[in-house]
Parts: structure tokens; C-alpha cells; sequence
């Protein structure tokens, strides 16, 4: 993305509303139609979404691992953990490290594919991707790692070809996702899993206002100091009020063709991690 | 019918444990840690002969009787680096050892293996061979701490620090010892003289008996001493 299209993302985002701390921050899908979907509160054409969710993640790649850590307490490294546990994953295996970012995941399979196995990281953002690569190869992972920049929505793959596809923390950014859990569920093999690790709605009122005051409060205000941008952090604040809650999601991936769906709630339902199956 | 209640209430304590301990993550806690452990010995390691071609991709199960939770070790060994992968759970294991932690400190000894499995103390599925490779190599790493200490401290601050955990370490043992002589001591002449619990219940008793008798007896001596009193008065 030109630095053009930044100043003009960054413009889109200052018009974000604020949420009050205080605020009803119950999911409205109704305003996602045929032709429009949500970026964070706000309404926008389908078509603008992916532009918009990439400057964004233009924006925040360079300093993304820190944020996390900050944002997470580092609580995201045992959430990421916790789907590597769930993974199954053995040596041989094909990975496809959906929204793959700054290869947290991707490290990990590299490791525990081994030389027979193969792991495809993929992020449709460019800056994402550049710094998880660097990552990687600062670690020496190379060998059984392959980068991709692709749209979920639309997988560059042939059918069949995974016997595992993960996506951590980016399915709320695809602007549609029924149609990107139909892309997953055909580039999996009969008999792999998708596993998808996103923020959630918590399973208690108390934890629940006590995050939605973090989130709207706290966490625009370390966006701003550490990453110098406290919009995209709103936006972040944002996408994950609007993502789909746990027995939805969990829906839209039956829908798609996902069998034996499961989801188990992390941190109280901060997280959740689901999993389904190809047979 | 309590012992079915008692078997409830303890399966009821296991599950909320486990399910406290996934809530908070505890499994992926122990498992980064351990693993960062591990992973920072083989890299202070130097004893550069250990090979881990033999056990590349292979994964180690430990499910101990302590934890709710398995450990599964898995090698990753490439030409540039060598490391761990600590999990909880895995799908297929190449050797899974049922055991407790005591009993692992015996696995070390190769000689012992037989003689824990037939004791019941250590259940093995898959290849035993792996889990005795992975002991060995446990055994073999060489970490030479003091030098690994300099690099931080400094050489003279490292001398001291060493000698001054010498010390301790000594006068630890020191007192490990002298306690140990006390206690043993205590066993053999001590304990036989020391007065037990139901011979105090018993002395109890017994002093309770005559104090009654005592006061039955005073009684019976303020009754005939009225009674003398009484019929000195009539004559």
C-alpha cells in the first residue's frame, strides 16, 4: 500500500466512532447486507473492507509482537500454545497458517512438521507477511516454510491439499467470512481440521464490562503511545465487539461443511478456540 | 455406599481442578517453561558429541502421576539448531511412559527399567528404546555453569559467588548431618524412654481415681467426726 493510501486510511479511521466505556456493545449484525459489512462500528461498502483492513495492519506490522505482548500481558503466546496443543499436528503433515502474520504459529509447525512437512504462511497484508518472514528467517526457520499473500476468501490452493488449516486473530477481518470458511474447508484434505483462534465474548458480566472498559479505554491509549496509533487499536477494540460470538461462529462454520464442531473458551471467553472437521 | 460417595467427591475435585487449572492455562504455563528450560541447558550444553539424529521428530509422552496434564518432548534437529517442543497433548506418541516423578529419577539407571515395570511403577507403550535416548542425552549434556556465570557477573564476583555457595552447601550438609545423628540418636535411646500417649491417658485416669477415692474418704471422715461431735453432745 502507497503511503497515499495510508493517509487516506488514516483518514477513514479518524471518523470511527468512540465507544464509552459504558456503552452497549452488543453485536448489531443487522447492518451487514449484501452490499455492506461492518469495520468496527462502522458500516462500509464490501468492496472497501480489505483496502481498509489493511491499512491497519500497514500500519501496526512493525510493532505488532509488542503490542501483543503489552495488549495480551503475553497471554496471547499461551493461547497460541493452547491451539498448537489442539492442533494435532504431526510430522509430514501440511499446514496452511491462515492470516498467518508474524508467523507465531507458523514457527511452531515448522518445528513439529519437520523436513517432510510443509508449512504455507499466509496473510493477504504485504507488511505482515515482510516482518514474519524476517522473523522466521532470524530464527533459522526456513526450510519446510513457504509465504503467500492471499484473500481467505479466495485460496490460491488446490483442493484437498491441507491436513491443517489454523487462523489466529484475523477470520473478524474478512469481510465475508461464510465465503472464506467455504474456501478453508475446500483446501483441507477429508479428514483435517480448521482451527480458529479469535477474541470472543466473555462468559461472565463482571469480566465482560471489565474488558470492555480495557478495551475502549486502556488499550486505543498504548496503541497511541507504543505504536503511535490509537485508531487502529479502536478498530481492533471495535472488529472484536462486532466478531461473531461462540455458538454463532460456530454455526457459520457447520454451515460451510465443518463437522464434529467444537469450541472451548479461553481466559473466561476473552478467546475462543474452535475446531471442526473435514471428512 | 461411602466409599462409592468418597469415589465421586474425589473424580467431582479432579474435574474442577482440571478444568480450574485449562481455564487459567496452567497446562501451557508448565509446558513454556519447561520448554524454555530445556531449550536454554542445550544451548549452554558443551559437550558437543551428543547426537540427536537418532530421536529427530520423535515424540516422548510422560504422563505423571502428579500432574492432571501429560508432557509431550518432541526433537526438532537441523543443521543450525537443536531444540525442544514441550506440549500437553498429542495425538500419537512414539513412547508413552505412565509413571510418577519419583520413580523417574530411577529411570536413569538402565538396570532398574525391568524391575520398575514389573513393580508397577512404570507403565511403558511404544518404543522403550527412545525413552532410555532420551535419558542418556539428559545425562550427557555438560553445562559448565561458572563459566556461564562469568559472562554475567564477572570472573571475580562468579569465584566468590562459588565459594561462598560452597559454604552453605557445606554447613548444609554439616547440619544435614548432625540433624541426621539427633534424629537417629533420639530413635534409639531417647524414644524408648519417652512416655507415650495412652500412658499419660492412663496416669490421668489413675490420679482421677484417687483424688475420688480422696474425697469419698474425706467425706466419710467429716461424717464421723459429726457424728462424734453428735453423740458427745447427747452425753
Amino acid at each position: 500500500m502507497s503511503s497515499t493510501d495510508q493517509n487516506s486510511q488514516a483518514s477513514d479511521l479518524s471518523t470511527s466512532p468512540k465507544m464509552p466505556a459504558d456503552a452497549d456493545t452488543s453485536v448489531d449484525n443487522t447492518a451487514e447486507s449484501k452490499d455492506t459489512t461492518h469495520f468496527g462500528y462502522k458500516t462500509i461498502e464490501k468492496d472497501d473492507k480489505i483496502s481498509m483492513v489493511a491499512g491497519v495492519f500497514h500500519s501496526v506490522a512493525k510493532q505488532y509482537d509488542v503490542m501483543n505482548d503489552l495488549m495480551s500481558f503475553g497471554i496471547h503466546r499461551l493461547w497460541k500454545r493452547f491451539t498448537i496443543d489442539a492442533s494435532g499436528v504431526r510430522p509430514g503433515n501440511k499446514v496452511l497458517d491462515l492470516a498467518g502474520g508474524t508467523g507465531d504459529l507458523t514457527a511452531k509447525f515448522s518445528q513439529l512438521v519437520g523436513r517432510e512437512g510443509k508449512v504455507i504462511l499466509a496473510d493477504i497484508n504485504s507488511s505482515m507477511l515482510n516482518v514474519g518472514r524476517d522473523k522466521l528467517r532470524d530464527k533459522g526457520l526456513v526450510q519446510n516454510i513457504e509465504y503467500v499473500q492471499a484473500n481467505a476468501e479466495y485460496l490460491p490452493f488446490e483442493e484437498n491439499t491441507f491436513d491443517i488449516v489454523t487462523i489466529a486473530f484475523g477470520l473478524r477481518n474478512v469481510t465475508d467470512k461464510d465465503k472464506a470458511l467455504r474456501s478453508i474447508y475446500s483446501v483441507l484434505k477429508p479428514g483435517g481440521r480448521l482451527l480458529v483462534l479469535e477474541f470472543s465474548k466473555p462468559e461472565h458480566e463482571l469480566l465482560n464490562k471489565a474488558y470492555d472498559f480495557y478495551s475502549f479505554n486502556i488499550l486505543p491509549k498504548m496503541g497511541e503511545l507504543v505504536a503511535k496509533d490509537g485508531e487502529s487499536y479502536q478498530y481492533l477494540a471495535e472488529s472484536i465487539r462486532m466478531h461473531p460470538d461462540q455458538e454463532t461462529l460456530k454455526a457459520m462454520m457447520e454451515k460451510a461443511g465443518f463437522e464434529q464442531t467444537t469450541f472451548k473458551n479461553l481466559t473466561g471467553g476473552v478467546v475462543a478456540l474452535h475446531k471442526g472437521y473435514k471428512f | 455406599m461411602q466409599v462409592s460417595n468418597n469415589q465421586a467427591l474425589t473424580q467431582l475435585n479432579t474435574q474442577t481442578s482440571r478444568k480450574v487449572s485449562d481455564s487459567l492455562l496452567l497446562p501451557q504455563v508448565a509446558t513454556a517453561t519447561i520448554e524454555l528450560i530445556i531449550n536454554k541447558a542445550l544451548a549452554l550444553n558443551n559437550n558437543k558429541l551428543v547426537s540427536f539424529s537418532a530421536i529427530n521428530q520423535k515424540t516422548l509422552t510422560l504422563k505423571l502421576a502428579e500432574l492432571t496434564f501429560p508432557l509431550s518432548f518432541t526433537v526438532n534437529s537441523t543443521a543450525s539448531a537443536t531444540g525442544f517442543i514441550v506440549r500437553t497433548h498429542v495425538e500419537s506418541s512414539d513412547c508413552t511412559i505412565n509413571t510418577s516423578i519419583n520413580t523417574l529419577k530411577k529411570l536413569k539407571d538402565n538396570q532398574s527399567l525391568t524391575l520398575l515395570i514389573k513393580q508397577d511403577e512404570l507403565d511403558v507403550n511404544g518404543d522403550i528404546k527412545l525413552a532410555q535416548q532420551f535419558a542418556n542425552i539428559a545425562q550427557s549434556l555438560a553445562i559448565d555453569w561458572q563459566s556461564e556465570l562469568a559472562r554475567h557477573l564477572g570472573d571475580v564476583p562468579t569465584h566468590q559467588l562459588l565459594q561462598f555457595g560452597n559454604k552453605i552447601t557445606k554447613s548444609m550438609s554439616a547440619a544435614g548431618k548432625k540433624i541426621g545423628a539427633d534424629i537417629g540418636e533420639y530413635l534409639v535411646h531417647e524414644k524408648r524412654l519417652v512416655v507415650t500417649t495412652s500412658q499419660i491417658a492412663s496416669f490421668n485416669q489413675q490420679t482421677k481415681d484417687i483424688a475420688n477415692k480422696v474425697d469419698t474418704l474425706s467425706a466419710r471422715i467429716d461424717m464421723l467426726f459429726s457424728n462424734i461431735a453428735e453423740k458427745s453432745a447427747k452425753s
